[in-house]
């Protein structure tokens, strides 16, 4: 082809642009154009590599700031793998703060048979150093294929400390929750004790775990002692006087056992509660023997004359009866075989106050007779005294009710014997009694009054509780109850003497003796119940076991000892109780 | 356009720089946290074991069996005990703000301005 170009006048070729392939020259014209510039080209492509750099720096710039102002959320949280796994459990106060029980941490040796090398080497430096593990058992566990073998629970830190320096692969330590109880042997029974796994088993330990505790602990939660502590009712000092006077009296007495509680009339809350014999919470292996149960609530007595009170408030509240009414005690009751006498026999006819105060069989009778035998069933029930008591503590038992009720029944219960029940339920309803009619059920937790009152049961009028607050306070002025009295706290009470069923009769020498102190009379705030069991005359008692002689005297040295601690100021110008009555019945019109 | 590469490439490096300073910062805080909740937990051990410690030896029966082998105390009785407003003070006479004697405690016997090795004699008066 003949290409007309301008001649050069040096060269004889030409000067034409290189002959591309077609396809060539239509990719440079669809991509590049035909007038870009090459130079310019690159010049545009360094600045987009540029554009996008700052893009992925800018980002990244953000992205810094985003995180250094949010808060740090990937902290490892490091599991304390020096720690077992078992649970902690909330420290248990009482009213005051004091610790009823709280965890500690101690190691536990532990093996991993797996790992070791030589056993026996293992098993002589081991019992050398702990001389009370079983060789054999020890053998046995080390010389397993197994990968884990407790060897020793909750020992202590020197013990630790010698068995790490001895060095022996395959031997290592776990920290353990143990339950500590600084003054267990005051509240035995009433705080229960735990299991080495930390489970409570007994008592307020035992109602945690049924509370939920367990639930938690299964579920994993509750490792550490992140928990709020359990306030319970009880007071550490009077829980000790109660349980120290109660020692020296079963001494005194040569009782079998004494037990005692101090109640709040006003909220139901249980401020001491003692069982003697008891155990150390701290080595419960005691708790097992049945000399040791809790007396109070797993035990079933009959109460005796303490009864009588009951009685007589029923025929007051029924209006069978005033003050003022007068029964016939000159000759005993006679029903078939049985034949219902007074113990101090008076042989005349007596007011209520002097059936009272003589602790008279045969009105109290004759007074529950008048109110008729199914209201007498009903009464008990409506004051709680024919089912059993549900409290926090898991153990209780049932009252022994008879299975047929005649009158013959009706006559025995008004004195206290033929129906047994556990004492921590007379209480309650003497309870009821005392503070102006309404029944509370106990408890071991702290309750505010309106809390009680708004599960309290109405079951007595407040003229009859304040009746009955007399003669109280006339028992302990001119009654059996005056080695009760302790001048300054207005202190009434009744006693009961009961025989003790043995082989199906009535055993005179086998006495059940219990003491219900109120104080104060004149407006009660707490209940006393001492209670001993087969208490032996001695010279001071002038050879009686009676209640008089033996609980109403022990009930004065605890109620002198407790009153200051109780918030009790003495008061010396109280006037008679026949004062007392006549002015608070004036006030109350 | 090699100024911007230089700052370019200057200013990566001095990016990677940064955030591994700031990781390996990150992971110093994380530990020394997780140390202090480790000493958080020890020292909350032992201060439990320190309050069982108290509790047992603040033991009621503990504490009477002291007082009773060293102490010559009694137990209280209720006689005993009364109440501030109980307690008979002395009458005040002749005690003002203004008398040398405002409260009326020092207690006029004999024939006055006494002087013993512990009473220093009222200056007399003019």
């Amino acid at each position: 082809m003949h290409v007309a170009a301008p001649a050069s006048p040096e060269m004889g070729m030409p000067t034409t642009t290189p002959h591309l392939p077609w396809r060539r020259r239509i990719a440079q014209v669809l991509l590049y154009g035909q007038d870009v510039d090459r130079a310019r080209k690159t010049k545009a492509r360094i600045g987009l590599a540029v554009v996008v750099f700052a893009i992925v720096y800018a980002v990244i710039a953000v992205r810094l700031v985003g995180l250094a102002a949010s808060p740090e959320s990937h902290i490892a949280h490091h599991a304390h793998t020096s720690d077992a796994v078992a649970t902690a459990r909330p420290d248990i106060l009482d009213r005051n703060g004091e610790i009823l029980a709280t965890d500690v941490k101690v190691p536990s040796l532990f093996a991993e048979p797996r790992r070791i090398i030589d056993v026996d080497e293992a098993v002589e430096l081991l019992t050398a150093v702990m001389p009370d593990l079983d060789t054999v058992e020890l053998r046995q566990r080390l010389g397993s294929k197994r990968g884990f073998a407790w060897l020793k629970r909750q020992i202590t830190a020197e013990q630790r400390e010698q068995v790490h320096r001895l060095g022996i692969p395959g031997i290592g330590f776990l920290r353990e929750n143990m339950r500590v109880y600084p003054s267990g042997r005051e509240i035995s029974h009433l705080i229960g004790h735990v299991n080495v796994d930390n489970q409570g088993i007994a008592g307020i330990e035992k109602w945690l775990d049924n509370r939920g505790l367990a639930d938690l602990h299964r579920a994993g939660f509750a490792a550490d002692r992140e928990q709020k502590p359990v306030e319970l009712a009880v007071d550490l000092r009077v829980q000790h006087a109660l349980r120290d006077e109660l020692a020296a009296a079963a001494k005194t007495f040569s009782a079998k056992a004494a037990a005692g509680v101090v109640l709040d009339v006003r909220t139901g809350e249980i401020i001491a509660m003692v069982s003697q014999p008891d155990y150390d919470p701290n080595n419960p292996r005691e708790a097992l023997d049945p000399k040791r149960i809790n007396r109070l609530t797993t035990g079933v007595f009959e109460m005796g004359s303490t009864f009588k009170a009951i009685t007589i408030a029923m025929a007051l509240d029924a209006g069978k009866a005033t003050l003022k009414s007068t029964f016939d005690a000159r000759a005993p009751l006679r029903y078939g075989r049985f034949s219902i006498g007074d113990y101090h026999a008076q042989r005349r006819i007596l007011t209520v106050p002097e059936v009272f105060t003589y602790s008279s069989n045969i009105g109290a009778a004759k007074m529950a007779l008048a109110v008729g035998v199914k209201e007498h069933r009903a009464f008990l029930r409506k004051i709680g005294q024919l089912d059993r008591l549900r409290t926090e503590l898991p153990e209780s038992a049932a009252p022994l009710v008879p299975a047929r009720w005649s009158e013959i029944n009706t006559v025995t219960i008004s004195f206290g014997h033929g129906l047994s029940v556990a004492p921590l339920q007379a209480l309650m309803g003497f309870g009821a009694l005392m503070n102006g009619g309404s029944l509370i059920p106990p408890t071991f937790l702290r309750r505010s009054e309106d809390e009680a009152r708004a599960i309290a049961k109405r079951v007595l009028k407040p003229q009859t509780s304040l009746a009955m607050r007399y003669l109280m306070r006339l028992n302990t002025e001119e009654g059996s109850g005056s080695k009760a009295d302790v001048k300054g706290y207005y202190v009434g009470g009744k006693t009961g003497t009961a025989e003790k069923v043995v082989d199906g009769r009535y055993s005179k020498s086998k006495l059940l003796t219990d003491f219900i102190a109120v104080l104060p009379a004149d407006a009660p705030r707490y209940l006393v119940l001492v209670m001993l069991d087969e208490p032996q005359p001695t010279e001071q008692t002038h050879g009686f076991a009676t209640a008089g002689w033996n609980a109403a005297p022990t009930t004065a040295k605890i109620i002198a000892r407790i009153a200051p601690m109780l918030g009790l100021a003495p008061r010396f110008d109280l006037p008679q109780a026949e004062r007392l009555i006549l002015t608070s019945a004036r006030k109350r019109r | 356009m090699r100024l911007i590469n230089l700052f370019a490439a200057a200013a990566l490096v001095l990016a990677a720089a940064h955030v591994y300073n700031i990781k390996f910062a990150a992971t110093v805080e994380a530990e020394k946290v997780a140390k202090l909740r480790t000493e958080i937990a020890r020292e909350r051990d032992a201060i439990a074991a320190l309050r069982a410690e108290a509790a047992q030896l603040e033991n009621p029966a503990r504490i009477q069996a002291l007082a009773e082998r060293h102490l010559p105390l009694k137990p209280l009785d209720p006689a005993q005990i009364i109440t501030v407003e109980e307690i008979p003070f002395p009458p005040h006479d002749g005690a003002t703000p203004a008398s040398d004697d405002p409260a009326g405690i020092r207690i006029r016997i004999g024939p006055g301005n006494i002087a013993t090795g512990s009473i220093v004699p009222l200056p007399r008066p003019r």
